[in-house]
């Protein structure tokens, strides 16, 4: 469709040139050039000529809300029924504390749960293991067995809240089950269960480091919960691939968005290679790309090409039918690393812009940190008010009332074309590498991120990286600090450990002993399109099994991980 | 005299896995000429004083960030002890203020909490071990 009749073009051109000559002396007066945090230069200004001269086509490149190629908005509507959803990831170590933190939450206006728990449980580790010595409760829920699920969540109405989970591996499966149950005990069908599992295996390898098991058990895991979610659970999203962990360990957004990309399609992959049909795969896929303020107009093009190159990739390559599958939905991470301790109030307006650059970029769900993020985890006070300072974007800036609104402007459209040849180009780069499970288990991406994360360190330390109250315009004196900073309780350990003992003389060991093993059971098969393991963990959880005893079972069967030395 | 480089030996200690600024170090060191060997993730005080004693480093760095090393810390200083490696231990992190003093009483070396700079912490392995 030709947008720009080429005599109108050549006009503008020089009239372009005029401009350009007349204002010499005011361009000799810029102090630097710009360019995005990953690098693309930023010119001066934008204009028709830069969509005609990148041959820019509406209905290819952008097309409609809810249409292909989806650049626009998964959604033909955008926020004109209902603004995404607010979330703040929370919880401390006691799942009663934790249940008021998340009834404050709720009465402040969020709308979707993200649990917070503690390193052991993240890692399949019971409070008895002598691993989990020192970390119980330090930055998050402890929970163990499906009794503490339900006293954290009690009087928490599962019908109007959605719980995220972040969890992966087995203990996402064991949250799936937690989850499941404790709704079908509440007399609610499995259509009526709204969740999501944070769920990404390959991230913990490439970033964050609290994988369990090998890369390839990791996929396998998630093959089988997408399965099952696909089949049982229409409102539950399986996976929100994750790019914010990629940008908190360093990675340039650019690489955050190529790597997350190239995750999903992995399991995609491996699940469709299995025998499941893409159709049931993908609509319980999301991704969880990072959204940062000081990357404010790179965020909203990189979940524009997100949405484009998924659109692609899944009718192109993945063969998928259904516009579920097609359409990738965000729950937007703001990363914390981005958040400073001097002056810890300036955090608001960092956490609020946040906000603004993933609503503006149409994302599903916004998980924002708070302002006490490096003091500690959060305190009750700062969750509450990081909901508050997201309803200020959503009710009180009109950001709901047009969907992508930012489309047409040549700068926006410029840079989401940018950005979309880059990410392409780096998975690329990770194919031709021999895919993304290759890269991770060579180190190659671990390596790309390790230097993005370098480079923007020695920036932010000679002053060319500005942060206001970190290296400009620093307190002199006594610093402020935030009142109520969140601590655990050391004495947690044995009270916890306690539990387990008086926990583990009430049940029915023999039901299970017989669950563990039908775990291993399926666990030893390879991975198919008729074997899932997400029924029998959600046997051994409703048997009281705990989180560790179930991990235990898969690591008797596959093993354990420890990561190749990177240096 | 070929001048030896300064070895350093870096690692996470404990179930934190988020490794970002360890690894960040690492390369700032590397770039200032040292020889690092980084353990990775998931290691307690045995492995660490068992490598320690093993590679003979001139410095240790332990990264700590999901605030577990008051009671990690400790058992680690002992087992070095008991090892005889006597070379400096840093630890760097997310460290609050109040524990710093505990931590160097127990014989650490010196702290790197948060806002600490790369220069510093490559200056400060240059004199006391170059």
């Amino acid at each position: 469709m030709e947008l720009h009749e080429k005599k109108a073009i050549e006009e503008l051109r020089e009239a372009f040139k005029d401009w350009e000559n007349k204002h010499e002396d005011d361009f000799k007066t810029e102090s630097k050039s710009f360019a995005t945090e990953s690098g693309i230069p930023i010119k001066r200004v934008y204009t028709p000529l830069d969509l005609a001269d990148k041959g820019f086509d509406y209905l290819r490149d952008v097309g409609f809300p809810g249409e292909y190629p989806y650049t626009r908005s998964h959604n033909a509507i955008g926020y004109r029924a209902k603004f995404w959803e607010r979330v703040a990831y929370s919880g401390h170590a006691d799942p009663v504390d934790t249940n008021k933190i998340w009834r404050a939450q709720i009465d402040a206006g969020q709308t979707t749960i993200n649990v917070a728990y503690d390193l052991p449980c993240q890692q399949g580790l019971d409070p008895d293991d002598p691993m989990a010595e020192g970390e119980i409760g330090r930055v998050g829920l402890t929970m163990v067995t499906q009794m503490d699920w339900e006293a954290a969540f009690d009087g928490i109405d599962l019908r109007k809240i959605g719980i995220n989970q972040t969890l992966s591996e087995s203990p996402a499966m064991v949250g799936l089950a937690n989850h499941t149950i404790l709704a079908h005990k509440r007399g609610m069908e499995d259509n009526e269960i709204v969740g999501l599992l944070q769920g990404d295996s390959l991230k913990e390898h490439l970033s964050r480091g609290n994988y369990i098991f090998s890369p390839q058990q990791g996929v396998r895991l998630v093959g089988d919960t997408l399965s099952y979610v696909g089949a049982h659970l229409p409102r539950y999203q399986a996976i929100t691939v994750c790019g914010v962990a990629l940008s908190e360990k360093g990675a340039n957004k650019i690489h955050e968005a190529a790597y997350a990309l190239a995750n999903g399609f992995a399991y995609l992959q491996a699940a469709v290679d299995r025998g499941v049909d893409v159709d049931q795969l993908a609509p319980t896929m999301m991704f969880q790309p990072g959204c940062d303020h000081y990357c404010f107009w790179e965020e909203i093009a990189k979940y524009r090409a997100m949405r484009k190159i998924w659109a692609k990739v899944l009718r192109d390559r993945f063969k998928a039918r259904k516009p579920a599958s097609l359409q990738c939905r965000f729950y937007a991470g703001h990363g914390g690393s981005g958040l400073f301790r001097e002056q810890y109030l300036n955090n608001i307006g960092r956490i609020t812009l946040a906000t603004f650059a993933a609503a503006l970029s149409g994302v599903q769900f916004v998980d924002a940190r708070t302002y006490d993020e490096q003091f500690g985890i959060p305190s009750q006070q700062a969750v509450v008010d990081a909901v508050r300072f997201q309803n200020v974007v959503a009710y009180e800036t009109g950001v709901d009332s047009t969907v992508d609104p930012l489309a047409g402007s040549y700068f926006i459209e410029c840079l989401t074309l940018e950005t979309e040849e880059r990410v392409w180009k780096e998975l690329k780069e990770v194919d031709d590498r021999g895919g993304i499970v290759k890269c991770i288990e060579n180190g190659y991406a671990q390596s790309v991120i390790a230097k993005d994360g370098y480079q923007a360190q020695r920036k932010l330390e000679s002053g060319q990286t500005k942060r206001i109250g970190f290296n400009i315009y620093r307190s002199v004196g006594e610093e402020q600090k935030p009142i109520q900073v969140y601590r655990a309780d050391p004495a947690l350990d044995e009270k916890r450990k306690n539990e387990i003992m008086e926990l583990k003389k009430k049940r029915d060991s023999r039901k299970v002993r017989k669950s563990l093993e039908e775990i291993k059971a399926i666990a030893v098969l390879e991975a198919s399109a008729s074997n899932n393991l997400v029924p029998p963990i959600m046997g051994a959880v409703a048997a009281y099994a705990t989180n560790g005893e179930i991990c235990r079972a898969l690591k008797d069967v596959w093993g354990g991980f420890r990561e190749a030395a990177l240096f | 005299m070929k001048q030896k480089r300064i070895k350093v030996m870096l690692t996470k200690l404990g179930l934190d896995g988020h490794d970002r600024g360890v690894v960040t170090v690492a390369l700032a060191l590397k770039d200032a000429g040292m020889e690092v060997l980084y353990l990775g993730r998931r290691n307690f005080p045995e492995q660490i004083s068992q490598a320690a004693a093993q590679e003979d480093p001139d410095v240790i760095g332990i990264s700590s960030l999901a605030d577990a090393h008051m009671s990690l810390v400790p058992r680690l200083m002992k087992h070095l002890h008991e090892r005889g490696v006597d070379c400096p231990v840093l630890v760097g992190g997310f460290i609050r203020p109040e524990d710093i003093p505990v931590l160097k009483q127990m014989g650490v070396s010196e702290v790197f909490a948060m806002g600490s700079r790369l220069d510093d912490i490559v200056a400060w392995i240059q004199n006391k071990c170059g």
